[in-house]
């Protein structure tokens, strides 16, 4: 008797101020629960974390869910992997459902490399407290200011929002086995879905087609079965599906975008976005999407599949390349480009303030900061010969008024 | 780090040998079969390039039996029939069966000589994920592969660079004296190495690491900053010594706040503020209320 009229009196309790007043609370109670996601402040989506704070911050809070990120692979492929290992563990952590695909390691293995999170919540910005103020002292130390400049705020190079949304991960060590099965994960390994559909296919035809149909059938069985589709009637606890695709494009998925100016399958890879794309729209889920695109020849087919992704960014790593030893970047280990911003709901999107954006790795956890020139402290070099630097720097040649070199510091 | 690539200590590994037609990267590939027959390992060679003589020209005889020529060099496209090996045997059946003709437990290592004469014949992609499937198969210990970079585009070149565990390009060292070896290497973990190396190759077909170059960039932009001393002939001084320095610090700046100076601001003592007065005989002092008009 008395569950009944629990069930009778709640209706009538919703109604109640409802007669009274027009005024109904926006409701978003079925989204926020869901855990790891918050809607934006900008635009109202529900977003969820990259695993990288400082990330989050760059493209605008977060990952709209629906949505797809496109990172643009560095050299050899260790940054912009580590960036999905990040979005993949902050999956785990969240409690959500994890689907990764790749060609070159098994996602069983890419899986096991998962960094452990620094799940202490209260410690982490405590020992960032501490940094900030063992670093005070010191510079207090180092640089005389007159008294009224004392109290002018630090230029924030690390960025990061106010609030905390995503945590932070030790990339030295990996995520504890127990909490990974603990996780949902569903893994597509394309040599073990591929012989049963390339071998009948040797008569010439070429295997390309297949293996991102074959990605994208998996990946819709996936959705369906599971009920991220929003089709099937919610029964249980929604959740998220976190979908990361590792190097799509290159030659190991049967694909010579990288290989010719021409590729034969050209529209392979835009046909299987668009496909993806209209997929994770209707669904709740969220991917990320690695493709080496220093690899790639044709330079208007990456235009295409950067277009076809919602945010873009690209990682220029510094290893291998000039800039390694050049000083103004001896702290950064690489550069960061925002390629691309999605405009959701509205018609602007919210720029970030400053494009020269670099990243580091530090042995706890990878930012992404703003590229700057560090003060310069020390006596014996001066402002002018570091401002030559960056002037050779970027045009690389030196030659230029190698008469004047005698007197160029004493133009005063 | 040339010779740590040679001596191939991790399994599972592809190591690519970049040439081009300023240096021959062949007597490296034959060095690195030496050093393979050396730690007992059998080895398997893919040959389309050159024939078997002049492969085992210089090799270590005694070792000879752990050698597998399949020779694809006198017929490389199946013309005659009874060719021993064609460039379209190259899947994984077939290297699966070639290796399997010698039943040892022994680490096998696959050498193909050379990956661009493979390339010509077949579609780059499809090569890649041969070569991945070897890689990971567990079959072969090490794939070592030749490829002559010139021949090819960019994108097949870089793709599969991008699939090798280890690069290392060879070209000719400056003043005819050995060659210079690029050489990149990526650990298990994901860590990346890179050196440059000069090297030369002995009779014996070892391999003498002559010098290390590991930054290439940093040696200029030094002797560039270290030739102008611009302080070194001046009238005036602009050096302090230390009594100097120590006397310029003592000294308090206008504008700064100390503690010292804030804490006195800011909490003046009990009994500071007190005027002593004694008087004095000179002064003129008003006997007279000043107020005494007012009506107080």
């Amino acid at each position: 008797m008395a569950a009944p009229k629990m069930s009778m009196g709640k209706p009538t309790a919703d109604r109640l101020p409802c007669n009274t007043t027009s005024f109904q609370k926006k409701s978003r109670s079925k989204l926020v629960s869901i855990p790891g996601t918050r809607p934006s402040i900008q635009n109202g989506q529900l977003i969820v974390s990259t695993g990288v704070t400082s990330l989050d911050y760059v493209i605008g809070g977060g990952l709209a869910v629906g949505t797809l990120l496109l990172i643009e692979e560095d050299r050899y492929d260790s940054y912009s992997r580590m960036l999905l290992k990040y979005f993949l563990a902050e999956g785990v952590v969240c409690g959500h459902e994890l689907y990764v695909a790749s060609a070159l390691d098994h996602p069983n293995d890419i899986l096991q490399e998962l960094p452990a999170p620094i799940l202490d919540d209260i410690a982490s910005p405590k020992t960032v407290e501490d940094q900030a103020k063992s670093c005070d002292p010191e510079s207090q130390d180092a640089m005389k200011i007159a008294w009224r400049y004392q109290h002018l705020p630090k230029v924030q190079t690390a960025l990061a929002s106010s609030s905390r949304f995503g945590h932070y991960y030790d990339v030295s060590k990996t995520m504890d086995t127990e909490i990974c099965q603990a996780a949902r994960c569903h893994g597509f390994y394309l040599p073990e879905h591929s012989t049963a559909v390339t071998s009948p296919t040797a008569t010439r035809q070429s295997p390309m087609p297949e293996t991102y149909s074959s990605l994208l059938n998996n990946l819709q069985e996936v959705i369906h079965r599971e009920g991220f589709d929003g089709s099937v009637p919610q029964t249980k606890s929604r959740n998220i599906l976190r979908i990361g695709l590792h190097s799509l494009g290159s030659a190991l998925w049967g694909d010579d975008l990288c290989c010719r100016e021409n590729p034969s399958h050209g529209h392979a890879l835009t046909t299987f976005l668009y496909g993806l794309r209209a997929m994770l729209r209707s669904s709740l889920s969220v991917a990320v999407v690695t493709v080496p695109s220093h690899l790639i020849q044709n330079r208007a087919l990456m235009g295409n599949i950067t277009r076809l992704c919602d945010t873009a960014i690209a990682l220029e790593s510094f290893r291998g390349s000039e800039r390694e030893t050049n000083p103004l970047y001896k702290d950064y280990h690489g550069l960061l480009d925002v390629r691309q911003l999605p405009y959701l709901n509205c018609l602007v999107c919210d720029l970030p303030d400053n494009k020269d954006l670099a990243f580091k790795l530090k042995r706890k956890q990878f930012t992404i900061e703003r590229l700057h020139l560090p003060p310069d402290l020390s006596e014996t070099v001066s402002r002018v010969s570091r401002g030559e630097l960056t002037g050779t720097a970027m045009v690389g040649s030196s030659g230029c008024g190698s008469g004047s070199t005698g007197n160029r510091h004493l133009d005063f | 780090m040339l010779l740590e690539v040679l001596q191939g200590t991790e399994a599972g590994g592809f190591i690519l040998i970049q040439d081009s037609v300023n240096y021959c990267g062949r007597h490296l590939l034959k060095s690195c079969i030496n050093t393979a027959l050396k730690r007992e390992e059998v080895v398997h060679v893919l040959g389309f390039e050159v024939s078997q003589e002049e492969l085992n020209d210089g090799l270590d005889r005694t070792s000879a039996q752990r050698l597998h020529f399949h020779n694809a060099y006198s017929d490389p496209l199946g013309w005659t029939g009874n060719s021993p090996f064609t460039v379209h045997q190259f899947t994984l059946e077939d290297i699966g069966t070639l290796l399997k003709q010698t039943p040892q437990a022994k680490a096998v290592t696959l050498v193909i000589d050379s990956l661009s004469w493979i390339l010509r014949h077949h579609d780059p992609a499809a090569i890649c994920q041969k070569l991945q499937a070897l890689k990971k198969g567990g079959v072969v210990r090490a794939v070592i592969g030749l490829l002559h970079s010139d021949l090819h585009q960019r994108g097949t070149v870089g793709s599969i660079c991008h699939l090798a565990t280890s690069v290392i390009t060879v070209a000719p060292g400056t003043r005819g004296l050995g060659a210079v070896a690029k050489i990149t290497r990526r650990t298990k973990s994901g860590k990346l190495m890179q050196d440059e190396e000069i090297f030369s190759i002995n009779e014996d077909l070892t391999v003498t690491i002559q010098s290390k170059r590991s930054h290439p960039g940093s040696t200029p932009m030094n002797t560039d900053e270290s030739e102008v001393d611009p302080t070194a002939h001046l009238t005036f001084n602009l050096r302090l010594s230390d009594t100097q320095r120590e006397a310029k610090e003592k000294l308090p700046l206008p504008f700064v706040f100390s503690k010292e100076k804030k804490s006195a601001l800011l909490h003046p003592g009990t009994g500071s503020g007190r005027i002593l007065y004694e008087p004095d005989a000179n002064d003129d002092y008003d006997q007279e209320d000043p107020d005494d008009d007012l009506d107080v």
